[in-house]
């Protein structure tokens, strides 16, 4: 059996004793790919994050990466995990290339180590143009790309993800995505990435968490989460104008109904025909992402 | 044994860069002991040598304040003498007090502002390692800065002496203070900083609160003025055991709160 990246068991944490943050969390991320923490802003995953690399230590359960405990190894945990987090900064004053240099020799590399390791990021990040500029003279993108660079400067098996797409225009979320995509697929880095940009996680993301207010709604790859609360495929029809299919729920110009799998898809159509209906197009809608984050967080609500 | 390992060197590196490049941390670095160990006693001694003595207000009383060394000297000579050994020592207790606490305060507080200590934080090096780092940096600096400031304030005074035909300036009470008292005082400001960082949101609010450390050292040579007491080496000597029990007291206290969960509250 695989061992477990990343292990969380009944992991609590509560900052003032009365409000808590995380509600015993219980959760085995495997190695390799992407995991999608999602969750609104506040709901936890930042502290989750924080918990897992050792800078906060949790009120009740434990956690492990790779097996070690961040609170009681946190140079080991620290040595094998590369964190990109809204609130870690980089120090405006250095340029980018003396930046990475910097945390480079921080993680053991000597001088001329250090110097090979930012310019290979530097290059491969697309920000070698601007190696000699003063972080501060950087534009958001930069500096994100950046401090991806800066998590990655060790060579970590294990990379935490705290919204790196946050504040980015559409174009620079879209190459920091490319990038993250690529460092899972090519290198095998297990990647947590905590996110509430839906779309984005369901390009990225082989499994995902639902964090609300502390707790985890569900976990698992999407068709787990879509059997689990229930969402089906829905095979959805236009038909001329005027008509009314028997069986189908009108929405706006389409009719749909819900299908257990594609299969069922070939029947749909040849019954619509042989019934006399003129069918101008017919297509499967799968639940995105987005709409089974919904239907957990919705029906939390309820159940409430 | 190396002192530091290659990656604490580089926190120290990246610490003188960043107190270098932060303007007011700079000009106070260089500016403080210019004025007191350079321009303050030039000044000082061109009064000496140009302004008759009998025009100096309260020349006569602080004239009873001389030690019995001095009994022989002139006027003149005895008003370089008390600046020399009551003024100065003072000076020589700021500026390793204020160039630790500043360099402290940007290496520790600044860090904190400017959100970049969760970035170091995260970094393999151990939380100990990075606070060792830290306060070794502005050790260091402080005390590379209070040298060449008592260079510079040797070579004023010793030219002083010359022109004043009196004996060099270098006594027990000069030593222990330079040599002791000083360096104490130094760790004192760096670890004192290290624990207001704790509770302070800002490096100016810092700066303010290092304000309440510099007060008794003021207290204790104008103490000397009012003829309650004189500073011989004994009583320097007493001062810099206490100053360096306090510094071991403060090390560990301080030691101990630098946890990430305290520096990110």
């Amino acid at each position: 059996m695989l061992l477990a990246a990343i292990h969380m068991e009944n992991l609590t944490k509560s900052y003032d004793g009365k409000i808590i943050a995380l509600n015993r969390l219980n959760l085995d991320i495997p190695q390799g790919g992407i995991f999608g923490f999602l969750g609104p802003n506040g709901a936890g995953k930042t502290t989750t994050v924080k918990l897992l690399t050792g800078l906060l230590k949790p009120t009740e359960g434990v956690c492990t990466v790779f097996d070690m405990s961040p609170q009681e190894k946190p140079c080991d945990v620290h040595r094998i995990c590369g964190v990109m987090t809204e609130t870690a900064r980089m120090y405006g004053q250095m340029t980018g290339r003396q930046n990475l240099q910097f945390f480079a020799q921080t993680a053991g590399m000597d001088g001329p180590e250090s110097d090979q390791r930012a310019d290979e990021l530097l290059k491969s990040l697309d920000l070698w143009d601007a190696r000699d500029r003063k972080l501060s003279e950087y534009s958001t993108g930069m500096t994100q790309r950046l401090s991806l660079a800066r998590s990655l400067v060790h060579r970590p098996g294990v990379l935490f993800l705290d919204e790196p797409t946050s504040g980015l225009d559409p174009e620079s979320a879209q190459t920091v995505n490319a990038m993250i995509l690529s460092l899972a697929r090519n290198t095998g880095v297990t990647v947590f990435l905590c996110t509430h940009q839906l779309r984005y996680a369901q390009d990225l993301c082989d499994g995902y968490g639902i964090l609300e207010k502390g707790n985890l709604l569900a976990a698992g790859d999407l068709p787990t989460l879509c059997k689990n609360i229930g969402c089906r495929i829905r095979a959805e029809f236009r038909l001329a104008p005027g008509q009314s299919p028997e069986g189908l729920q009108k929405a706006g110009e389409w009719w749909r109904t819900e299908v257990r799998d594609e299969d069922e898809m070939p029947g749909l159509v040849r019954k619509l025909i042989d019934s006399g209906h003129d069918l101008y197009e017919a297509r499967l809608v799968k639940p995105t992402l987005e709409d089974v984050y919904f239907e957990y967080t919705e029906r939390r609500e309820v159940s409430k | 044994m190396k002192l530091l390992t290659l990656p604490e060197q580089a926190v120290v590196k990246k610490d003188f860069g960043e107190i270098w490049s932060t303007k007011m941390v700079r000009n106070t670095m260089i500016l403080v002991p210019v004025i007191m160990a350079v321009f303050l006693p030039i000044l000082y001694l061109v009064l000496i040598c140009f302004v008759p003595s009998n025009q100096i207000n309260g020349a006569d009383q602080m004239m009873k304040l001389l030690p019995k060394e001095a009994a022989g000297f002139n006027a003149q000579q005895s008003m370089f003498y008390l600046m020399t050994n009551m003024i100065c020592p003072m000076f020589f207790l700021m500026i390793p007090l204020m160039s630790s606490s500043v360099s402290a305060a940007c290496s520790f507080v600044g860090e904190k502002e400017r959100s970049t200590i969760e970035t170091l934080l995260l970094t393999p090096l151990s939380v100990k390692s990075i606070f060792k780092a830290k306060v070794l940096g502005c050790i260091l600096l402080s005390a590379i800065t209070t040298a060449i400031s008592f260079v510079a304030f040797a070579i004023v005074i010793s030219v002083g002496d010359i022109i004043l035909q009196m004996p060099f300036f270098l006594n027990w009470n000069w030593l222990i203070l330079v040599l002791l008292l000083a360096p104490a005082i130094t760790v004192f400001g760096v670890v004192f900083m290290v624990l207001v960082s704790g509770r302070s949101k800002s490096y100016m609010e810092s700066i303010q609160t290092s304000g309440y450390i510099v007060l008794p050292l003021i207290l204790l040579f104008v103490g000397q003025f009012t003829g309650l007491f004189q500073l011989s080496a004994l009583l320097l000597l007493f001062a810099a055991a206490v100053v360096v029990v306090a510094d071991f007291l403060l090390w560990l206290f301080a030691s101990r709160l630098f946890t990430p969960e305290k520096l990110l509250k």
